[in-house]
């Protein structure tokens, strides 16, 4: 069972990774916006308010101060006084953020994530008080000041650029769908009349009213799908790969199908208010990026074995 | 008992006779003659009617004249106190079942607050170990055990005591079965380090709160309100006894005066005696009444308000413990679930708070909530690790609420124990009176049936 289960995982997890990689190789040709005009085209979401390439963030700060020496009158500043960083996100997202049942600790690559702007603005990544947000709750939970990043497997687009600011890519999933091992289907077309499952307030929810045959089941929180799905009340779960791909983890009974609807670049979310942290934000994954701690939490979290790809190409150039 | 004057209500036969004749006399002793006219009215079918005819004749010859007056007061007498004895009987044994269902809804109710106590106390261990993380403390896990076996067992004994709640048992014992099995869930998936634990933790704790606690609670409105029905319906029970004694006492001591006018004795003393018997057991059974209904009416302004407040409490309390466990482990998206505690904890201050509880109980839960602010303060702060430490294992919170639990235990076990005992006492007297009643009803009309007797043999 042990063992089924981990090939279950593994095959989930290449899954993810040749679509990751996909995605690098049309990053690597022309380097900027191709990446999501290429992979965006399938799924056109929400009447997407035009802001330009979504991806495009603002530029890195250069130089960035040390650790422990925010500049004055800065948000960071303002962080550093307070001792803490408040950041959003997830609890049971297993590999991004998740609630280690054994220790009771938040782990997973958006905590690293965290953890490491702790590091940049403190010199101490345990300087973080964690607000565990559901989907819906992260856009009001940085408009209303209580965080002051979100790690949360958020995607970046366009009508979220309306609220607030997005770091340069970290990551890129893709939407897809999660189905029972003895499932014949392969894509969502073959859903309809079925019941599937999405949480309330994220991109594959938005994603599901495109195919108004598919009877959607919305929850709280993400993880409520997998007991539904576990229970047999729901026929399957959309999500990003990177979130099924937890799933997969925990059930060897589910396995992740179909290419990916839609390709979900994956942002820290900031506050419009504060540009020069939005900025900071960059310079940190700038570093992550250059010196490997990137490729090594995508080895900690998304693939144990082998070399991990590229990280996404950060791309600038956005005004405010 | 005989002829000298009986004691509480002396005017009636000794001493009474030169005011009360001219109603006595006056009314039964004239008009029958009269009264035989109208027969010869009716006769429409010739021989039904001349049959009627002659037999109204016997019966108007049988009570004409002064020993045919004698007979009807006596027969009057006679029925009268027989009527005293069954009706009287009656309502004593009334008053003493509905006493006996007041107790018997009583304690479905403290058996229904017992399903829900131990089921939030299960659901409040079982969140608790949780959010410990790791491998669940052997006395938590022992806590929820013992929680859902408790659940299982007084379901069992409410289903049985009372047929009715049944069907609103059955949908709870239903929901206590997939309880169950999610917690199991949970922790499977926790022990094999698998995050969706949590999702299971948190549906298991919404079908409790979402479905069971519902029903239970609309079975305790159900309940109460069929103990105060039972308590009501004992109001009627006296006012019967009063008017069958007054009746009786009447139709004992219109036949005297009338023979103390028809015939130079003062005293008849077979009815004399009847008379006492009847009003000496009366107020008898009237006082035991009232003493019996003061008593239930203590226990219920007493150890059944202070029973019903301790469970509500114990309730609030538990539902507001795992509503904090709930918060700790939600982290920061916790709000409703500290909505939840402080809405709970609230219900839980109130019940107890009109001095419906023992100073340590009342103490233990100020203590607890105090903490609770300590927790709520530390985790607001950025402390969630001091703040998870405070509210489990030998954290102060825990301690203090564990604290609560014993305490507020023992005080309901007592309360519960003194309600039983305070309505059977209350009880007790009343079917040896009912059968004194009885006996001095059948008493009387023999010795009225006597005292008449004697009387219509003079005039053989």
């Amino acid at each position: 069972m042990r063992t089924r289960r981990i090939s279950v995982i593994v095959g989930g997890l290449v899954v993810l990774a040749l679509f990751a990689s996909a995605c690098d190789d049309s990053n690597s040709d022309s380097g900027r916006a191709d990446t999501t005009t290429t992979t965006t085209t399938t799924a056109p979401t929400a009447p997407a308010a035009d802001c330009g390439n979504p991806v495009a963030s603002l530029a890195p700060l250069d130089p960035m101060p040390a650790p422990g020496e925010m500049p004055a009158g800065s948000y960071m500043a303002e962080i550093q006084r307070r001792g803490r960083l408040v950041a959003g996100v997830s609890a049971d997202t297993l590999l991004f953020g998740y609630r280690n049942p054994v220790t009771g600790q938040l782990e997973g690559f958006d905590i690293d994530l965290v953890r490491e702007v702790a590091q940049a603005i403190f010199g101490d990544p345990n300087r973080v008080e964690y607000k565990v947000v559901t989907y819906a709750q992260r856009i009001p939970a940085l408009l209303d000041g209580s965080v002051d990043i979100v790690a949360n497997v958020m995607t970046v687009n366009c009508e979220r650029w309306q609220e607030i600011s997005f770091s340069s890519q970290y990551f890129d999933a893709g939407k897809k769908i999660l189905v029972r091992t003895d499932s014949p289907v392969t894509s969502i077309t073959e859903l309809d009349g079925k019941r599937v499952c999405a949480a309330a307030g994220s991109t594959s929810f938005d994603n599901l009213q495109q195919y108004p045959e598919v009877i959607t089941v919305p929850v709280e929180a993400t993880s409520d799908c997998m007991v539904l799905f576990q229970q047999g009340t729901v026929d399957a779960v959309t999500g990003d790969d990177t979130v099924l791909a937890g799933f997969v983890a925990q059930d060897p009974y589910a396995k992740i199908v179909g290419p990916a609807m839609t390709s979900e670049p994956y942002g820290l979310g900031v506050a419009k208010t504060h540009p020069e942290f939005v900025s900071f934000a960059n310079g940190v994954l700038e570093d992550l990026r250059a010196d490997g701690t990137w490729a090594q939490m995508y080895s900690r979290w998304l693939q144990p074995t082998g070399a991990a790809p590229a990280p996404p190409v950060a791309v600038y150039g956005r005004a405010q | 008992m005989t002829t000298v004057t009986p004691p509480p209500s002396t005017p009636a036969p000794g001493t009474a006779p030169p005011s009360t004749p001219p109603p006595g006399t006056a009314a039964p002793g004239t008009p029958p003659p009269p009264t035989t006219t109208p027969a010869p009215a009716v006769p429409t079918v010739p021989t039904a009617g001349a049959r009627t005819s002659r037999a109204r004749e016997l019966v108007v010859g049988m009570f004409s004249g002064t020993p045919g007056h004698m007979r009807l007061l006596g027969a009057i007498a006679i029925v009268a106190c027989l009527a005293f004895g069954v009706v009287s009987y009656q309502a004593a044994t009334g008053l003493r079942s509905d006493i006996g269902d007041a107790r018997a809804h009583a304690e479905q109710l403290v058996r229904v607050q017992a399903i829900r106590t131990s089921l939030v106390q299960a659901d409040a261990n079982a969140t608790n170990a949780f959010l410990v993380g790791g491998l669940e403390p052997a006395a938590a896990r022992d806590a929820y055990t013992t929680g859902i076996a408790t659940t299982a067992r007084t379901i069992a004994e409410a289903a049985g005591a009372e047929p009715d709640d049944a069907t609103a048992l059955e949908r709870v014992n239903r929901v206590v079965t997939t309880y169950t099995g999610l917690i199991e869930s949970a922790r499977a998936n926790n022990r094999q380090g698998f995050p969706v634990g949590a999702a299971y933790l948190r549906q298991a704790s919404r079908i409790v709160r979402d479905d069971a606690l519902p029903t239970l609670e609309r079975l305790v409105a159900v309940e109460q309100q069929r103990v105060d029905d039972a308590t009501a319906a004992g109001d009627t029970a006296p006012t019967v006894l009063v008017v069958m004694l007054i009746l009786t006492f009447i139709a004992l001591s219109v036949p005297q005066v009338y023979l103390y006018a028809r015939t130079r004795r003062t005293f008849n003393p077979p009815l004399v005696a009847a008379t006492g018997i009847v009003v000496v057991v009366g107020l008898v059974a009237l006082a035991t009444m009232t003493w019996s209904r003061a008593r239930t009416d203590d226990a219920i302004e007493g150890s059944y308000r202070k029973t019903v407040a301790l469970a509500t409490a114990r309730i609030g309390a538990f539902d507001a413990k795992s509503a904090e466990a709930l918060t700790l482990i939600a982290r920061g998206s916790g709000a409703a679930y500290e909505e939840r505690f402080q809405a709970v904890s609230t219900d839980a201050q109130n019940a107890i708070g009109a001095g419906f509880a023992d100073r340590a109980t009342t103490e233990a839960l100020a203590e607890y909530l105090a903490q609770h602010r300590e927790v709520r303060a530390l985790d607001d702060g950025g402390a969630y690790d001091d703040a998870v430490a405070l509210a489990t294992g030998d954290g102060a919170a825990n301690e203090a609420f564990r604290t609560f639990e014993r305490v507020s235990s023992a005080a309901l076990a007592e309360q519960s124990r003194d309600l039983t005992d305070d309505l059977g006492r209350a009880a007790t007297p009343l079917l040896p009176v009912a059968w004194l009643l009885l006996a001095a009803g059948v008493a009387a009309a023999a010795l009225a049936w006597r005292g008449m007797a004697q009387r219509l043999r003079e005039y053989r």
